[in-house]
């Protein structure tokens, strides 16, 4: 059974087609990440569930219904919009109530749920305020409780935490968790940050020029990537990557050193170039192959230091250190694990 | 407010009370100074050949007790009872403008035209139309109605000249709606989609409430509209008449003024007016202020 579920779903502006193609399918409870770089259409895609925007092709099925060409209202979805898009006139519990105003439930009726919204959201002591005297941080709790209140099959946020300061970003975060632990409802979520990704999502779908380059749970995105802009785009501070040539079936030669890979199943071609991914947190093994690398940079972070260097001149490269006080100038080996070592095609398409 | 008096230096100050000091002074001369005279005028019995004696108050108990500037002021509460329909009227086209009718660009340029018309042009375009024998009779007659003498019936005259006031000044108030609009966000009418609202419902629970400061705004200048503006009107299509069905309190103290050569009673009709006037502007600087403040 599917909660929601898009079939070869479509978006064009006139000519230009933003959405090109997507196939998902959500199931009941399930929090669902969509995360890319700006301008990828993760915010058209949600609006096209939400129903503010007009489906090219493909279909929108919610808890098996065929919604697509329904009025948002009639979708059983809530939305919690990146600039809260409160209704500034009307109090908080306005804010909270006005759905099921629309929906024509009577007036204690609609306290008694907002009333109850607001207590999961700890903002009871704000009902009687108008937006206007909120902070940031309060107007998004409003606006997430004006969608709670609605009890709707299915949540819909649009980089709901990107207005607020960095501490608050992490508090909401772990609220929004939280809520959806006690909810669990369906939520789908939508941001260009990785972290926030990782740190919320049962699974996420990474969307780069409007098509899914890989659905998985967050672990499975860091451990296991399809390709090499999912590799590079998953994981804090980003995966380092090689040009490196076939040395042999499985082997490679990076920066003068061959390294043997035995996980690969492929059979190499040997000459060709191909590119290799190790991310900055793997570089700090203690034994193993290593590289002799010069420090440009040190970001010294006191528990871990995100070392900046270059090998063999050249070919710049991120190392977490963890045991050690770097310094500027300095060379230094950087041994690693040839199991966390990823290569990738040509095309950026991950050789397993 | 008293912020805004501390910005600047002392010259920066001078300068300012420098670049203020011509429109004061045009104020007081030409507005001011008419006004305080006028006051004094109107307790004389001055005419036209510049004998003036002092008559006390009587100007102003003969005005209270004068049938025809008591009929000018029922005609004016008349007008003022169309306002709303002035301000709701504009505001609905334009919101139907705004929500992407085709062709609205050609609506807006077409309604507005109007508003840069004269007033005596205006009317001449009517007095074709609203004769007797002009073309909105011909065009009912098509109907099989018969011809209504629109301007020269008492019970039509005032309802004929509020509707070409209407015509006249109602593309400007699109044009202030229109603008208006662009200012309410995309973003609040989407979540009350996403709320339920349906088209009515967005329109009554949001896109009105937050057109308000418009709304006022547009209240007060069509309010001024009607007060001072109708003369033109008045006089190309109507002269007042038939009998007193369309003598505005304006009209009328030109008359008295110029034609019945009574410049003290005018005075006294005109400081009616300007107490008429003074309670608009007061409510406006009312309204502006609070919305200032929000
Ligand atoms: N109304 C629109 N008209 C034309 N192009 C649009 C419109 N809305 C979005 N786009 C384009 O669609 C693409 C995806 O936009 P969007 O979904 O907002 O990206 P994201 O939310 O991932 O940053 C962008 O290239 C943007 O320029
Ligand atoms: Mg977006």
């Amino acid at each position: 059974m599917s909660n929601l579920t898009l079939k070869n779903l479509k978006k064009s502006y006139g000519a230009v087609e933003v959405i090109k193609g997507v196939d998902l399918a959500i199931t009941p409870g399930e929090f669902v990440v969509f995360v890319g770089p700006s301008g990828c259409g993760k915010s058209t895609l949600l609006r096209m569930i939400a129903g503010l925007e007009v489906v090219t092709s493909g279909t929108i099925e919610i808890a098996d219904r065929d919604v697509t060409q329904l009025e948002p209202y009639d979708r059983g979805i809530a939305m919690v919009f990146q600039s809260y898009a409160l209704y500034p006139h009307m109090t908080v519990a306005e804010n909270m109530g006005f759905a099921l105003r629309l929906a024509g439930h009577a007036k204690p009726e609609r306290r008694k749920a907002v009333e109850e919204a607001a207590r999961i959201l700890q903002i009871g002591h704000l009902l009687d305020r108008k937006p206007a005297q909120l902070s940031g941080g309060q107007r998004q709790r409003v606006a997430i409780g004006r969608s709670i209140v609605r009890q709707p099959d299915v949540f819909l946020f649009d980089e709901p935490l990107s207005n607020l300061d960095a501490e608050l970003r992490v508090q909401t975060r772990i609220e929004i968790a939280r809520l959806h632990q006690t909810l669990d409802t369906t939520m789908i979520y939508v941001t260009h940050d990785q972290t926030e990704a990782m740190t919320l999502a049962d699974r996420i779908v990474v969307l780069r020029g409007g098509i899914i380059e890989q659905v998985g749970a967050p672990t499975d995105l860091y451990d296991d990537p399809d390709n090499a802009f999912v590799a590079g785009f998953i994981g804090s501070p980003a995966m380092n990557f090689l040009p490196c040539v076939a040395a042999s079936a499985n082997e490679v030669t990076v920066a003068g050193l061959t390294i043997a890979l035995p996980q690969l199943q492929t059979q190499l071609r040997q000459g060709e170039s191909m590119k290799m991914g190790i991310r900055p947190e793997h570089l700090n093994g203690t034994n193993g192959p290593s590289v002799a690398m010069k420090i440009d940079v040190v970001e010294q972070l006191g528990a871990t230091a995100f070392v900046h260097g270059m090998l063999g001149g050249d070919l710049p490269l991120l190392v977490e250190a963890r045991a050690m006080r770097p310094k500027a100038g300095d060379m230094i080996n950087v041994p690693f694990d040839p199991q966390h070592v990823f290569l990738f095609d040509a095309n950026g398409d991950r050789i397993r | 407010m008293s912020d805004a008096t501390n910005i600047g230096s002392k010259a920066e100050k001078r300068i300012a009370v420098l670049f203020l000091a011509p429109a004061l002074l045009l104020l007081i001369i030409f507005r001011l100074i008419p006004l305080g005279w006028g006051f004094g005028m109107s307790f004389t019995d001055a005419n036209n050949a510049g004998t003036a004696r002092w008559v006390g108050a009587d100007n102003y108990l003969r005005a209270v007790n004068d049938p025809t500037f008591q009929d000018s002021v029922a005609n004016t509460v008349i007008l003022l009872a169309t306002m709303p329909m002035m301000v709701m009227l504009p505001m609905l086209l334009a919101i139907l403008i705004h929500q992407g009718v085709p062709g609205g660009k050609f609506f807006r340029a077409v309604y507005f035209l109007p508003a840069v018309l004269s007033s005596v042009i205006v009317g001449a375009i009517f007095n074709v139309v609203l004769r007797y024998d002009g073309s909105l009779n011909e065009f009912l007659a098509v109907f099989g109605f018969d011809a209504v003498d629109w301007l020269g019936s008492s019970s039509t005259a005032l309802g004929a000249l509020i509707a070409v006031q209407l015509w006249s000044t109602f593309g400007m108030s699109v044009l202030i709606f229109m603008a208006g609009l662009t200012t309410v966000p995309e973003d609040i009418i989407e979540a009350a989609r996403i709320d339920g609202a349906r088209f009515w419902q967005r329109l009554w629970f949001i896109v009105i409430p937050s057109l308000r400061p418009i709304i006022e705004f547009v209240a007060v200048v069509t309010t001024v509209g009607l007060l001072t503006n109708m003369f033109g009107l008045v006089y190309v299509l109507t002269g007042g008449g038939p009998g007193t069905a369309t003598t505005l309190p304006e009209f009328l103290i030109w008359l008295e003024q110029g034609k019945l050569n009574r410049p003290g009673y005018a005075a006294a009709l005109s400081m009616f007016l300007f107490v008429m006037m003074a309670g608009v502007a007061y409510a406006q600087i009312r309204i502006m202020k609070r919305n200032a403040e929000v």
